[in-house]
């Protein structure tokens, strides 16, 4: 079967998938959380005032009209607007993508391919004094709280040293960098615990395997048993876990974002819950959940490059 | 007499474990003539797969080690010399297939590739078109049906016994001077086994290749072999041509073993009411008895067998013909 033609199979199974995510989002938001009008009004709005602003939010209509303004807004990215800004969401959103993307995305790129990479190198010193050392070290650098390495590095690097902005933000490459920087580090180091552990465990589950046996009976050296053989196998496993934090990186980092005062889409969250602004919540919800099932098609279209074992039914 | 192309002298190989340190393989000798096939029996744990891996080489270390011996292939110490060389000799001048062929093959490269990529280290002369044509013919000699659309599939396109004539062409391409194979015909079925072992006899007509035939099936070695080594307890407890082995065994143990194989009774045809064993277990190499490994399971044990003269040693009871046993049978 021809690729293409799996990818628009799958493609429109994300249809009914979707109609399913927004019915949750609609009886999250619309049907089980207190009543707007009464969060954007107060306590001691008149009855009048309550069901004109209901009109104007469109509250009055039916659930399944409600129900397919959620839909709308998943295929059209037409949010409508905040409830405490008066701004557009999409507009709010493409202002706080860019902060969170150059922040999270470095980031997710240097944790990737550093946590691989000590993967690769641990696993060939496998049971080994090295070996052991830095898995203790993962370990041990999981068990402190996020808090301590983000209060340390701005106190530290930052404050005590000077080498980076403690906080803020600028736009526009590269005023932004030295804001990103601790940020991105301190980002890493958070992913190193968990990643080299994970990634260990399936590169050391494919050395034992037969395959390398036969490898190093060709003569092949270790290093391209390490590369091709293995990692190409490896890949497998690597990839779902990799692309399926990706969604993830538009929302940046909620409490990165906090500490070091970025304004991106994390920041934003955040505030919307504190000030029950729904509209926004709902929107980053929807964003979340499109972006979370393409990138599942495309973890599976990934897959039929890697491995010839699945099959394209 | 053909000509000796490798001889394993005392080589012993330990191992590590949590219980301490056991001894696999203890002392084994054993020689490989070019054109002729040497079958390896024994049970499981017995140190045939772990001999074949020493050989190579491919010993797990740690918790694996080569305590003591040499290997000399063509008046060179395998187990000395670097490992760079070692590594021009594997699958080049000695190569392997294994027991698992559907596992032995790497499910994510094409059977070609994983051809070409032996001919790319080992024969750097060759282009890739040479290589590729290379890969057919090989697939093609070891007897694989329409080789030219084969070398584009995977391992999982293929029948278990398919693979092994894929590791066997793998093994074979560039055409090595000994051609050690682990228990290659365990994980098939019957009929593919005759067919495989078949194969393999007649390539080694081809190529004139030694063989180390790893097996613990007599029937295997029966068809195959020239020359047989049993072992067990990772000691080599007898060593004699095939007929000489199957016609008079000297060591009880062989005996058990070769009565052990199901067969008719030649005088009437009729099946045996049942099939004879060897009564026990294998001891465990954590505790060895002293004297014999093989007394607790022997009719024949003695006093001398259970230590009042040490352990038995090989040696020759006829024309080449040796036994570790302080009663032989004959």
């Amino acid at each position: 079967m021809n690729i293409w033609a799996y990818i628009i199979r799958r493609l429109l199974y994300v249809i009914p998938v979707l109609l399913g995510v927004c019915l949750i989002i609609f009886v999250l938001f619309n049907m089980v959380s207190p009543d707007p009008t009464l969060i954007m009004l107060g306590k001691h709005a008149s009855l009048s005032q309550m069901e004109d602003l209901r009109r104007e939010l469109g509250l009055d209509r039916s659930w399944f009209l409600q129900y397919l303004d959620v839909v709308k807004s998943a295929f059209t990215f037409e949010f409508g607007r905040s409830w405490s800004t008066k701004q557009e969401i999409i507009e709010m959103i493409k202002a706080g993508a860019i902060p969170s993307l150059t922040l999270s995305v470095p980031a997710f790129v240097l944790s990737t391919v550093i946590s691989i990479a000590i993967s690769l190198f641990v696993a060939f010193f496998r049971g080994t004094f090295i070996d052991k050392s830095v898995v203790f070290l993962c370990v041990t650098m999981m068990s402190i709280s996020s808090l301590a390495y983000i209060l340390f590095g701005q106190w530290f690097f930052a404050f005590k040293l000077g080498w980076f902005e403690i906080s803020g933000y600028e736009f526009g490459f590269p005023d932004f960098v030295p804001y990103v920087i601790l940020p991105v580090i301190i980002w890493v180091m958070l992913g190193l615990g968990p990643d080299v552990r994970f990634y260990r465990t399936i590169i050391l589950d494919e050395i034992y395997q037969d395959y390398v046996r036969t490898a190093r009976a060709k003569g092949l050296g270790e290093k391209v048993i390490m590369f091709k053989h293995v990692l190409k196998n490896a890949m497998i496993p690597i990839i779902t876990y990799v692309i399926i934090q990706i969604p993830f990186l538009i929302l940046g980092a909620l409490l990165l974002e906090s500490f070091f005062s970025i304004p991106g889409l994390g920041g934003i969250t955040l505030n919307a819950i504190n000030s029950s602004d729904f509209p926004v919540v709902k929107a980053m919800t929807i964003l979340i959940s499109v972006a979370y099932i393409l990138f599942s098609v495309l973890t599976d279209v990934l897959y039929t490059l890697v491995d010839p074992r699945v099959r394209l039914k | 007499m053909a000509e000796k192309i490798l001889e394993i002298k005392d080589l012993c190989v330990e191992f590590n474990t949590d219980r301490g340190v056991i001894r696999a393989v203890n002392g084994v000798n054993l020689e490989v003539y070019k054109g002729k096939t040497l079958g390896v029996v024994g049970e499981s744990g017995s140190g045939k797969s772990v001999t074949a891996l020493s050989i190579m080489r491919l010993i797990p270390s740690p918790p694996g080690k080569i305590a003591r011996g040499t290997i000399d292939y063509r008046g060179e110490n395998l187990l000395e010399i670097p490992f760079d060389e070692m590594r021009r000799i594997r699958g080049n001048k000695i190569a392997m297939i294994f027991q698992e062929p559907m596992t032995s093959l790497n499910p994510v490269f094409t059977v070609g590739n994983q051809i070409e990529e032996v001919l790319e280290l080992h024969q750097k002369e060759l282009s890739k078109e040479q290589r590729r044509d290379k890969a057919i013919e090989m697939l093609h000699l070891v007897g694989i049906p329409s080789p030219e659309k084969r070398v584009t599939e995977y391992p999982h396109q293929l029948s278990g016994g398919m693979r092994q004539r894929v590791m066997i062409a793998m093994s074979l391409a560039c055409e090595p001077d000994i051609l050690i194979a682990d228990e290659p015909t365990t994980a098939l079925d019957v009929t593919i086994q005759a067919q495989i072992l078949e194969l393999m006899n007649k390539l080694q007509k081809e190529l004139g290749m030694g063989i180390i035939m790893i097996t613990h099936d007599l029937g295997v070695v029966a068809e195959t072999c020239d020359d047989v080594a049993v072992m067990y307890c990772g000691q080599i407890v007898e060593r004699a041509e095939v007929k000489e082995l199957f016609n008079h065994p000297q060591h009880p143990y062989t005996k058990g073993l070769i009565e052990s194989i199901p067969s008719f009774d030649s005088t009437t045809g009729e099946r045996k009411d049942r099939l004879p064993t060897i009564e026990g277990m294998v001891p465990s190499l954590f505790d060895l008895p002293d004297g014999c490994n093989f007394q607790d399971r022997c009719n024949f044990a003695t006093d001398k067998c259970r230590g009042s003269e040490g352990e038995p040693v090989l040696k020759s009871i006829g024309t080449h013909h040796d036994a570790a046993c302080f009663h032989p049978l004959s």
